[in-house]
């Protein structure tokens, strides 16, 4: 091979230098990945541009992929509405689903890893089980069960029922994290004199907060864009959050499509922040739990 | 763990000292911990799925008090309606033409992120975005872009030449469900890549390097290490995001509603309807308790790989 003429495209690919062809074969990738960045991008980017764009030069054809006309018409129209309210229940909610998810995942899971009962294998296959419950077959029953003793559409009740969808993965998670934590540091604060909540708060609590950030992660991604419980157990408009809020824009015969994607914008924005969190302990998070 | 066992390794705190008024006080403690999370377990899994259970049985409508026992009335009910069948293939549909696209890209999406570039950091944050994009919001903007007079994939399609006229993505009997199935993709594509990138990393990377020493290819590396090490997590990942999709409602209900003409009328929406159109919450109860059996066989399955109390590694 060396020495001679390439004749063929193969020949000459293959008379290259190593570094080369793995240069070429890198840039490849690169360009795959650059694509499948774009499809990642794009939708989001176009949520943006029309929340910007002047409602009545959305329904112009061509639309301009960068929008020419920049203004904060959508966004001034959708303050006029209830998006205000929905956007502090919408905290509210998120917030109560994350506390209460990370308070009763870390008891829970410190209480399961401490305890010597038997069956708990089987109970954490129970536990789990949760996980996989989806919330549409939950919430029918839930909606039959909370009528009949009248718990029905308030915001409360509805931090609880959305509980119900990530506290079982959080659990098993913290469970899985105490377990790391041998008992015999507890222990040894006890000789010299603390007391049990104290080994607890002092000693294990400290050890498991990377476990708890994941859990509160996990369980704040959900609960901020959760739809099917709220829309379910939520009758009452005053008690919506903005992600059922997005259904008032829809009108019998013309979608406010500009308002829309300005109150989409508003909602998904604080939570870019988070990404970068979201990257490292959500990764950290599944690496702990070996799935 | 036996007792002895314990005796032995003294995690028994108090019995070792033979102490057993300190064992049970531990046991208190210990047990007051567990209480809010089985509280919340109870009140908001077990007790609406037993009454869901026990609804299946009554004829419950949604503006009366009252329950009227009809024995097994709703399941001949449901499992007489063609609609429910059709509904339960159509989940089927929706399920493995999601998870087959999700694996594929997710994995794709992973290993491409697992090599050494520029702009890590962000590159891999960026990818991260569909999973904190809440699906309400997906499911408008989704809607938006496949508009079929507005939308701007109809609108960049036809720039580029490959398709003539505009089409209703959502809209028509042939593309709604391929429509659907791509737009739940790019969503819960990332849940694929950030599991199977977690495992990826967990791969020691002396494993390749001693490979690529007695001379193995790329393409040896990826067979012989990669794809035995990827092996055991994508037949869980098949089998989570299987059950999800199957049961998956928010985005369906938001892009088509089950339409048009019922094309896209899923188990779940199947059961949404009969709760809250036909407002008849005991047959819905019904639908419920089927799904809910559908579902306990694949847990059985998924309990049978998957082993909860392994140890758990923790950096």
């Amino acid at each position: 091979m060396s020495g001679s003429t390439p004749n063929t495209p193969m020949e000459f690919w293959y008379n290259l230098p190593y570094e080369s062809r793995q240069n070429v074969y890198n840039w490849m990738l690169n360009l795959v990945l650059a694509i499948g960045l774009v499809i990642v991008l794009f939708p989001i980017y176009w949520m943006l541009a029309t929340s910007f764009i002047p409602p009545t030069e959305l329904f112009s054809v061509p639309n301009p992929l960068v929008p020419t006309n920049v203004t904060l018409e959508s966004y001034t129209a959708v303050l006029d509405t209830d998006v205000l309210l929905w956007y502090r229940n919408t905290v509210i909610f998120a917030g109560g689903v994350v506390t209460l998810t990370t308070v009763a995942a870390t008891l829970g899971g410190y209480g399961l890893a401490r305890l010597d009962i038997p069956y708990k294998k089987t109970f954490a296959r129970v536990i789990l089980f949760g996980y996989m419950f989806p919330p549409i077959l939950l919430s029918i029953p839930m909606f039959i069960f909370w009528r009949q003793i009248g718990i029905i559409n308030s915001l409360p009740g509805v931090i609880l029922a959305q509980t119900a969808t990530t506290l079982p993965f959080s659990l098993w998670l913290m469970w899985q994290f105490f377990q790391t934590v041998p008992y015999s540091y507890e222990e040894s604060s006890r000789v010299i004199g603390s007391s049990r909540f104290q080994a607890f708060y002092e000693i294990a609590l400290p050890l498991a907060k990377p476990g708890m950030i994941a859990v509160a992660i996990f369980s704040f991604a959900i609960a901020w864009g959760a739809y099917t419980i709220p829309s379910i157990l939520l009758t009452n408009s005053s008690n919506w959050v903005l992600t059922l809020g997005l259904y008032s824009f829809t009108q019998a015969e013309s979608v406010l499509w500009g308002q829309i994607m300005a109150a989409s914008t508003l909602l998904v924005l604080p939570t870019f922040f988070f990404v970068y969190y979201l990257q490292k302990y959500i990764l950290r998070g599944f690496q702990a739990t070996r799935i | 763990m036996s007792i002895r066992e314990s005796l032995v390794s003294g995690r028994l705190y108090g019995y070792r000292r033979g102490l057993f008024e300190s064992l049970s006080k531990r046991w208190v403690f210990v047990a007051l911990t567990v209480v809010p999370a089985l509280a919340v377990f109870v009140f908001v899994n077990l007790f609406p799925m037993m009454w869901a259970f026990a609804a299946a049985f009554f004829e419950v409508g949604a503006f009366q008090p009252t329950w009227e026992w009809t024995g097994l009335e709703n399941f001949r009910l449901v499992l007489n309606d063609s609609r429910f069948w059709d509904s339960l293939r159509l989940s089927i549909v929706f399920a493995v033409g999601s998870v087959t696209l999700q694996v594929i890209a997710g994995t794709a999406l992973a290993l491409l992120l697992n090599r050494s570039f520029s702009f890590k950091r962000v590159v891999r944050a960026i990818a991260l975005l569909p999973y904190i994009v809440p699906t309400a919001v997906l499911s408008f903007v989704a809607l938006w872009m496949g508009n079929a007079r507005y939308g701007i994939i109809n609108q960049l399609l036809v720039q580029v030449g490959l398709i003539q006229e505009p089409l209703a993505w959502y809209g028509s009997l042939d593309l709604a469900m391929p429509s659907v199935i791509v737009t739940s993709s790019w969503k819960f594509t990332i849940f694929v890549t950030i599991i199977v990138l977690a495992r990826l990393q967990s791969i020691p990377p002396s494993i390749y390097e001693a490979a690529t020493v007695s001379g193995a290819s790329k393409l040896d590396r990826f067979v012989d290490i990669t794809l035995p090490n990827l092996k055991g997590v994508l037949f869980i990942v098949v089998l989570l995001r299987g059950v999800w999709m199957f049961n998956k409602y928010d985005i369906i209900y938001i892009l088509t509603n089950g339409g048009p003409q019922n094309q896209t009328m899923i188990a779940s929406i199947y059961a949404y309807r009969t709760a809250f159109s036909d407002f008849n919450l005991g047959r819905a109860a019904a639908v419920s308790t089927l799904l809910f059996m559908l579902l306990i066989g694949a847990a059985i399955v998924y309990f049978h790989y998957f082993e909860p109390s392994q140890e758990v590694r923790v950096e």
